[in-house]
């Protein structure tokens, strides 16, 4: 049993949550709205992940940093951690991108 | 081709998933101070997404972590990673911003 992948998730993921609060970016703008949009994205794919494993396409690797415990055949409880971080990740990209055009579109305006 | 089939799929759902969204939050009112997501921020989020997804997904998959049956991939890869991996980040960029935007969205009164 090895906590390394699920470490290194969780790291990443507070990396970006991290950034998001900085800026008031989607969880720290609007908490209940980001909320639904998480939950929304990783059943998605969580949909997405249990049909390719019901169709056999997806193997669950036995390398060692995973800690072994799964929700369901092939699906290692990392995968949760995993698609709700990539919805976050997502969200803070476009957000942040938005701002930061946002930005560069009133600088080139100049004052008025 | 089942997993090229699947992430063709899921991307269809997400798009038209994504533009009822945009459709149904276009006809309401938003709260003062939010302007829909214009293309111009998903692309880049998009294009840093792809980006970080062809590192990630080769380190994943060099570390172990899980494997692909060979019989129901394409068997196109960037490095190690099926292009099929692809789709879950382009169809992420495409369906959660239209939902969040829908979520910001009120019924006109």
């Amino acid at each position: 049993m090895s906590f390394v992948y699920l470490a290194v998730l969780l790291v990443s993921a507070a990396g970006v949550l991290v950034v998001d609060r900085r800026f008031r970016l989607f969880v720290w703008d609007g908490p209940g709205r980001a909320a639904a949009v998480l939950v929304a994205g990783t059943a998605f794919f969580l949909a997405w992940d249990l049909a390719g494993i019901g169709l056999g396409v997806f193997l669950h690797g036995a390398g060692p940093y995973m800690t072994g415990l799964m929700l369901a055949p092939e699906l290692p409880v990392e995968e949760i951690v995993f698609l709700a971080f990539l919805c976050e990740l997502t969200m803070v990209l476009v957000l942040g991108a938005q701002r930061l055009l946002g930005r560069a579109a009133v600088r080139e305006d100049g004052p008025r | 081709m089942t997993y090229l089939l699947l992430a063709a799929l899921f991307l269809v759902v997400a798009a038209v998933v994504a533009a009822v969204a945009h459709r149904i939050a276009a006809r309401r009112a938003g709260p003062p101070g939010t302007r829909p997501i214009g293309w111009r921020p998903v692309v880049l989020a998009a294009v840093a997404l792809l980006v970080l997804t062809a590192v990630f997904d080769n380190l994943m998959i060099a570390s172990g972590l899980f494997t692909y049956a060979d019989a129901h991939i394409s068997g196109l890869r960037i490095g190690l990673a099926p292009v099929e991996d692809f789709a879950y980040p382009l169809a992420g960029v495409i369906l959660l911003p239209a939902l969040w935007t829908l979520f910001g969205s009120r019924r006109a009164r």
